[in-house]
Formats: structure tokens, sequence, C-alpha cells
């Protein structure tokens, strides 16, 4: 079943660990080893956690055979806050036009 | 990070307008069509059949002549109170059409109507995102200006 990317994005952000590991990746590539450390979480919980983010494409794993390390990548993350600000701002100015057609027929009356 | 609680994509607006006159401009074709859309956009048709599992079925011209059309329906009805509605890109029939590629078929958006002092704040949100038991619990805003700002640094 494929997924939209949009979507896939979304959902990888909907949990606050892997928001943290991605803020953390921000800084650069790190094994799962330093990312379990400060989650208290075993290695296969962010495995597993790496594996959505991959799948969202948000991150990259290298090929080192032992250490695997995760890389993060931006490109997702701003089509999806591309998409956020794109709504945000198609709204804004609905709400212009509404509230000048507001002050239109309350002036009427 | 923060407490985690169900967030979603809102925009408000206070309009100094009774609420009953808001409720009004949202609900009915005459109104709607007439200030729905961004800047430059005109609705040249709507149809609304406000109830639930009603069906909405609007058109939007954009400024270089280009026709879309969106439909949906509404989830909830409650008057003077809350709007619950499905929306999504479709043909001229009605029929689901997708809205580009690596988008989904449709959105759920809610709004709400609070009335104070004469005036009236009305809020947009999107609800959800496809399933919404993948989004319980998710602050997307938060996500994105806490990321934003770890990424500029970079």
């Amino acid at each position: 079943m494929t997924k939209d990317t949009l979507s896939l994005t979304f959902s990888a952000l909907a949990d606050p660990t892997r928001r943290q590991i991605l803020a953390r990746l921000a800084n650069g590539k790190l094994s799962v080893t330093q990312l379990a450390e400060p989650f208290k979480m075993t290695m296969p919980a962010v495995s597993k956690h790496l594996k959505v983010l991959e799948r969202a494409g948000l991150i990259v794993r290298g090929r080192e055979a032992q250490w695997r390390p995760a890389k993060l990548q931006a490109a997702p993350l701003k089509e999806a806050a591309d998409w956020v600000e794109q709504y945000r701002q198609d709204w804004e100015e609905s709400f212009d036009r509404l509230d000048a057609y507001l002050k239109t027929i309350q002036n009427e009356e | 990070m923060d407490q985690l609680e169900e967030r979603q994509i809102e925009v408000s607006r206070t309009f100094e307008a009774p609420l009953e006159l808001l409720w009004r401009v949202w609900t009915e074709p005459e109104h709607f069509m007439k200030w729905y859309g961004p800047k430059g956009f005109t609705a040249p048709t709507c149809e609304i059949d406000l109830r639930k599992d009603g069906r909405h079925l609007w058109s939007m011209l954009s400024p270089d002549g280009m026709q879309m059309y969106y439909t949906g329906t509404f989830k909830e009805v409650v008057p003077m109170e809350r709007l619950v509605f499905s929306d999504g890109m479709s043909d001229a029939e009605g029929n689901f059409m997708g809205m580009g590629e690596g988008m989904p078929e449709y959105w759920d958006v809610t709004v709400t109507f609070v009335h104070a002092d004469g005036k009236t704040t009305v809020t947009v949100s999107h609800v959800g995102y496809g399933a919404s038991a993948e989004h319980a619990g998710m602050g997307w805003e938060q996500a994105f200006d806490k990321l934003a700002a770890v990424l500029a640094k970079g």
C-alpha cells in the first residue's frame, strides 16, 4: 500500500521520540547506539523509529556494516513545512475577504 | 519536549460581526461564494447540503482562469458552534481526484465559532491528515518550529 509522501512525513513527525531523533541528527550523523543513549530505549525500539523515519525519506542510513549511521534529509520536512505555510496563507486571504464581505453586508442594513 | 496533546494546524480570526451572521455566511451558498478562497479567486458555483453526511460541492476559479472543484461530506453540523467536514479536490460531479503527487485525497476540516462582546472568532483547523489514529497527540506546528530552528542553525 503506497502512502502519499506528506502523510508519511506527518506520521513520522507524530512521535516525540522521532522528533528528538531528528533534532539530534541536525547536528550530524549518529549511530543507533548513540541515538539510543538518552532515551533509555532498547536498540530494537530505536531501530523501529529509524525505519519509520527512513520510509518517510527523512533520514538515510549509511552503508558501513557495523554502525550504519543515520543522516538527516531536509527535503521532506521542507515540503511539509511549505504545505503548512501555503495552507495557512490561503486561509488568511480567505479571512481577509470574509472580513471585507461582512463589512459590506452589515453596512447595507 | 512539550506535553503531547492533539493539535492541528489552526488559523483563527476575530470578526466584528454577530455569531448568527458568521454562521450564515459559512453555510449559505449565496454568501459563501462571495468570500471563500484566496485573493483573486472566485467561487462560481456552490452547493451545500448542511446536515450530517450531506455533501458540499463548490468550485474555485483562479485569477488565470483555472477552474477547480472541491467536495466532501459533513461529519458534524452544530449550529452556531461547529462544522466538521471532509474537503478535497474533485471533478465537476464531485468525485475525489486527489490533490497532486504526494498528496492525500482529502483532509478533514473543523470550523468553530465563538462569540464574545458582539464579535465572533472563527477558527479553522485541519484535523488529522489521513487516518486520525496516526496523528493522535501530534503537534505539527511545534514540530516544525523546533525543527526549523534547529535546521536553521546547521
